[in-house]
């Protein structure tokens, strides 16, 4: 009877597995297909000029009552505004406030709402129930009332502020969802072992459902920065909350008071924030299912 | 075409029963890989009248193999090189549309592993055997519906609550019984199914396989159950045939096959099962785990690396599925005595290794019973 | 290790056209002994999950003492009380839900243990250590296990992670619920001689859960085994005797599913089959399992039989007014 040895046959059982990758997982995920490569340079590229822009420029543009609402120019290449200023300076200043409380917006938003989901969908009884009578009352509350009222006691021309009231009235829409998933996670076998075992709460919490939904946080986070955007864009707009400076919203608003609909010359004004909200959005869009891949283990191969 | 048996090849002896006929059927499957087989050279016939019983582990690509049968083999999976002659239809492989939805329920009734998979949830059982009717040009869709009441009731199922309920109003046990209808209702001649009694307990288990034996025998078919659980069929099966790593490496009557296995994986599986009788002490668990879709030897015996009476010869070319007796197929070098003596050892150390080891290799095989493809 | 008395529980349902109860279990009795064994067998719905859920704590009785380690647990709360259950680890069905898919084995087995180091006192490097003991002991390769990710690994070595997993915290008790039903059944034997052989060398109590009664064979010796229907035992007895001298019709139906291997066994001559499917509407006024009894009488519908003792055996047990015992199962053939 002849056994055989295992090392006789590695060649043959070739494992045909492809090699582990030495680039860093993010890099990989961001850049591995053209279209999530292209957008994420985008994003960079918006990030740059949040970063940047405002720094180019003096603190009042310089205007050019000569040229009004013109049309794109070598000189200005999206034309100028009611006041005859540069119409991408405009934009380049105004990228800070926008993507800054945005970016504020998302993050205090998710991780309230995440925190409040995983919380009152782990434990029972009291603690369970007093977060989302809270959540209820949140999701009731209206919030663009709330935030035209909000707006006549405090200035809205710091982006923090901004981001937190949109963070802190917005955070329950996240919340129901995240409980519904840690409700479903509790019947699976780990988080019954975990209980079993005798693992404290803040363990099970933190390290073992919040990973299981960190896709889902992740895709949020990437929704509510869009929502955000478009919902301070939104509140400049309809004049419902007084501007103190260039963002924006306040742009678009200008450019419909100003009568751009009108002179066709004028579109660049318009159309300039418009496009570079739409731009974001897609961007964000096309790197929402990247986040999957980030977080699950499974899919990273 | 009306064809009653299906046709010899040039050279081939008429085998008057032959309801299917799969002959060097290949089916690959497209992975980071390339193109891999997860059934290789597959030679295999079912007679009208005969119930064989298709065991293999996961990843031996026993589905794959049933699943061909109607052409089902989807992307990225394909049927590389073989033939599937089916009677009254010809070679399936060659089909597709119309005609192959004909033969699918019209020649062929294919009974899905865990039968709930297969049923619309949405729709109650009643209107899905009207839309079959329809899908399949019946002229009185409404005889379906007699005709599976009639199946009902003798399956001991009260025939108007299961036409009127959805799938989830029904126990395991019953869905199961509803697959077997809607593979036979439309007077099938070959009725396959793909592990019948999984997720059922033992009574049930025991009442679908009487079920299954008893349409068997009064309709005449050629039946095929594909099992991982060698036990399930050892009562019901007419003949025996066992698949490993994608190659059919025995098959024979059933009785024989099990009182005399001749290929060392068939000696070692049936010791492996767990029994209600016998020595407890003498059964033992294979070695090592079955091979999927990556790790499955490109050259050689797939079998090598877990077999005791491995020799040099294994490594080097794979051995031919041969009819060692009338009836009786081996696919092994090692002497028949060999084989017998080993099936007949009580307890060896067998292998590589006594206990199951997780290899260092990265692979994501599966030895359970509910995986996907390449099975 | 584990006494059970009368343990009842019922599963209210509320409609709108009323409440339906559903009793899962109606007074069930066991002692499982340190080392010891007890398999429970039944159908599906019979209660057995319930029964496994309610030993490791994570379901509620409604009637009926519960003692782990000589201590009630009605009587303990809080800590104490999941100090007490931690003592009872469950093996779940399912390998695949079991484990955490986003964390690594390493971090799986570290997790209890880095519990465990601090309640026993030791250090950080003990945690590796008693990880890579744990995986040797289940049979699995320390260092090519712990890197990985719960998807990367087969069922069957899933599954020996879940039973290292339940051994980071000492437990006297394993109950294993339909452990090796969603593993291929040529790698079952390996998981069930693994349990025998815990229990032979740690003196690990075993509660097998299953519907498959050929396992309960395989679990080492002294077992013992107890028939469920519809949350009631009705035989309970030595593993071996039960099967080969089963005296209620149930526990012989049963018994007569198991397919017999046509070649190497002979089929039992008094095979049986069930009246009926199973209706869980039936009222419970006599024998539960008199509407299905092929040799049911007439007072099995209106006198409800406890559990008695068979021929003066006090370790075979019984509930049947007229218990009668029946070559069901196989015999196996002279090759």
């Amino acid at each position: 009877m002849v056994i055989a040895t295992a090392d006789a046959i590695v060649d043959e059982t070739e494992i045909v597995a492809p090699p582990a990758s030495r680039v860093p997982l993010v890099i990989r995920v961001l850049f591995g297909r053209p279209t999530r490569a292209v957008a994420t340079v985008i994003l960079l590229l918006f990030a740059l000029m949040a970063i940047i822009g405002p720094m180019l420029y003096p603190n009042n543009l310089r205007v050019d009552p000569e040229h009004i609402f013109a049309g794109p120019s070598a000189k200005h290449w999206l034309g100028t505004d009611y006041a005859g200023a540069d119409v991408l300076a405009e934009i380049l200043v105004g990228s800070r406030y926008v993507i800054t409380s945005a970016i504020i917006a998302g993050i205090l938003m998710v991780a309230i709402g995440t925190a409040v989901g995983l919380i009152s969908g782990y434990y029972r009884g009291v603690a369970e129930s007093g977060l989302m009578r809270i959540t209820d009352f949140m999701l009731t509350l209206p919030s663009l009332p709330l935030l035209i009222v909000l707006s006549q006691k405090w200035k809205f021309g710091s982006p923090l502020m901004m981001g937190l009231i949109l963070g802190i009235t917005g955070w329950a829409f996240i919340a129901r969802p995240i409980r519904s998933q840690a409700l479903s996670l509790r019947e699976r076998g780990f988080l019954e072992a975990a209980r079993g075992l005798g693992l404290p709460a803040r363990h099970v919490i933190w390290r073992e459902i919040l990973p299981n939904v960190a896709p889902f946080v992740a895709m949020n986070l990437l929704l509510s920065f869009i929502g955000s955007i478009y919902a301070q864009t939104g509140l400049f707009f309809l004049g419902a909350v007084p501007y103190s400076s260039t963002n924006w919203g306040v742009m678009l608003r200008q450019a419909v008071e100003g009568g751009a609909l009108q002179a066709s010359s004028a579109i660049a004004y318009l159309l300039a924030p418009m496009g570079c909200i739409m731009l974001i959005n897609l961007c964000v869009v096309l790197l929402l299912d990247a986040t999957d891949e980030l977080f699950n283990p499974r899919l990273r191969g | 075409m009306v064809d009653l048996i299906v046709r010899p090849r040039a050279g081939e002896t008429i085998d008057t029963d032959a309801a299917v006929r799969i002959r060097d059927l290949t089916v690959v499957y497209k992975t980071a890989a390339g193109e891999l087989p997860a059934v290789s050279h597959a030679n295999l016939t079912l007679r009208a009248g005969e119930i064989t019983g298709l065991v293999g582990e996961s990843g031996s690509g026993k589905s794959t193999l049933a699943l061909s049968i109607l052409n089902g083999v989807r992307a990225p999976g394909r049927i590389s090189t073989g033939s599937v002659d089916v009677v009254n239809a010809g070679d399936v492989t060659t089909l597709a549309g119309a005609e192959l939805r004909q033969v699918r329920g019209g020649t062929v009734g294919y009974v899905f592993q865990a039968s709930q998979n297969s049923l619309n949830p949405l729709k109650t059982i009643g209107k899905q055997l009207l839309d079959l009717g329809r899908s399949h040009g019946v002229a009185d869709p409404k005889s379906l519906i007699r005709r599976a009441r009639e199946l009902a009731e003798q399956m001991g199922m009260d025939a108007d609550r299961v036409i009127m309920s959805h799938q989830h109003e029904l126990s395991g046990g019953m869905r199961q019984r509803v697959g077997i209808i809607f593979a036979l209702v439309l007077n099938a001649k070959v009725l396959i199914l793909d592990e019948p009694t999984t997720a059922l307990d033992m009574l049930s288990q025991a009442a679908v396989l009487e079920i299954v034996r008893q349409v068997h025998k009064e309709r005449h078919l050629a039946t095929l159950i594909v099992t991982h659980d060698m036990g399930v069929v050892a009562e019901l099966a007419d003949r025996l045939a066992v698949m490993y790593g994608g190659r059919l490496v025995e098959d024979g009557p059933a009785l024989d096959v099990l009182r005399q296995p001749e290929h060392p994986y068939t000696a070692a599986l049936i010791r492996a099962m767990p029994r209600i009788v016998g020595d407890t002490a003498s059964a033992r668990a294979l070695p090592g785990r079955p091979p999927d879709l990556m790790t499955v030897p490109r050259r050689g015996c797939v079998f090598r690396d877990r077999c005791p009476l491995a020799m040099p010869k294994c490594a080097d070319t794979e051995p031919q599925l041969v009819e060692w007796m009338p009836g009786r197929h081996r696919a092994c070098y090692a002497d028949l005595s060999d084989v017998t003596a080993f099936a007949a050892q009580p307890a060896t150390s067998v292998g590589a290794a006594a206990q199951p080891t997780a290899t260092a290799t990265p692979e994501a095989g599966s030895d359970t019973v509910t995986e996907g493809a390449g099975q | 290790m584990i006494e059970a008395h009368g343990i009842r529980r019922t599963y209210h349902r509320r409609t709108l056209l009323g409440r339906t109860d559903v009793k899962a279990l109606r007074g069930v009795d066991f002692e499982l002994p340190n080392g010891g064994a007890i398999s429970f067998i039944g159908e599906s719905g019979c209660g057995k999950t319930t029964l496994g859920k309610i030993l490791t704590g994570l379901e509620s009785y409604d009637e009926g003492t519960l003692m782990i380690d000589g201590v009630d647990v009605a009587k303990t709360s809080g800590k104490k009380r999941a100090r007490l259950f931690r003592q009872v680890q469950m093996i779940h069905q399912d390998p695949y839900s079991a484990l955490n898919p986003t964390r690594t084995i390493r971090q799986i087995l570290g997790d209890p243990l880095a519990m465990r180091a601090s309640e026993l006192g030791k250090p950080k490097s003990w945690i590796d250590e008693r990880a890579a003991e744990l995986l040797n002991l289940v049979g699995l390769d320390a260092e090519g296990v712990l890197p990985k990710y719960p998807h990367a690994l087969s069922g069957g070595q899933r599954q020996r992670i879940v039973i290292a997993r339940a051994l980071t915290v000492d437990p006297e008790v394993l109950i294993a619920d339909e452990c090796v039903s969603m593993i291929d059944v040529s790698m079952r034997l390996g998981i069930l001689k693994l349990l025998r052989d815990l229990r032979a060398d740690l003196g690990i109590s075993l509660m097998f859960i299953t519907h498959d009664v050929a396992t309960a064979r395989y679990i080492g010796d002294g077992g013992e085994l107890h028939v469920i229907y519809r949350g009631e035992v009705i035989e309970r007895g030595p593993t071996d005797q039960v099967i080969t001298e089963p005296v209620h019709p149930y526990t012989q139906c049963l018994l007569s599913a198991v397919p017999v291997m046509h070649g190497l066994e002979e089929s039992g001559s008094d095979r049986l089959v069930p009246l009926a499917t199973l209706d869980e509407r039936v009222a419970a006024d006599g024998c539960l399992f008199a509407p299905r009894c092929p040799f049911a009488q007439a007072n099995c519908s209106t006198e409800h039989p406890t559990l008695m003792s068979y021929a003066g055996d006090d370790g075979h047990r019984h509930a049947c007014f007229y218990p009668e015992p029946r070559r069901v199962v196989a015999t196996e053939l002279a090759v």
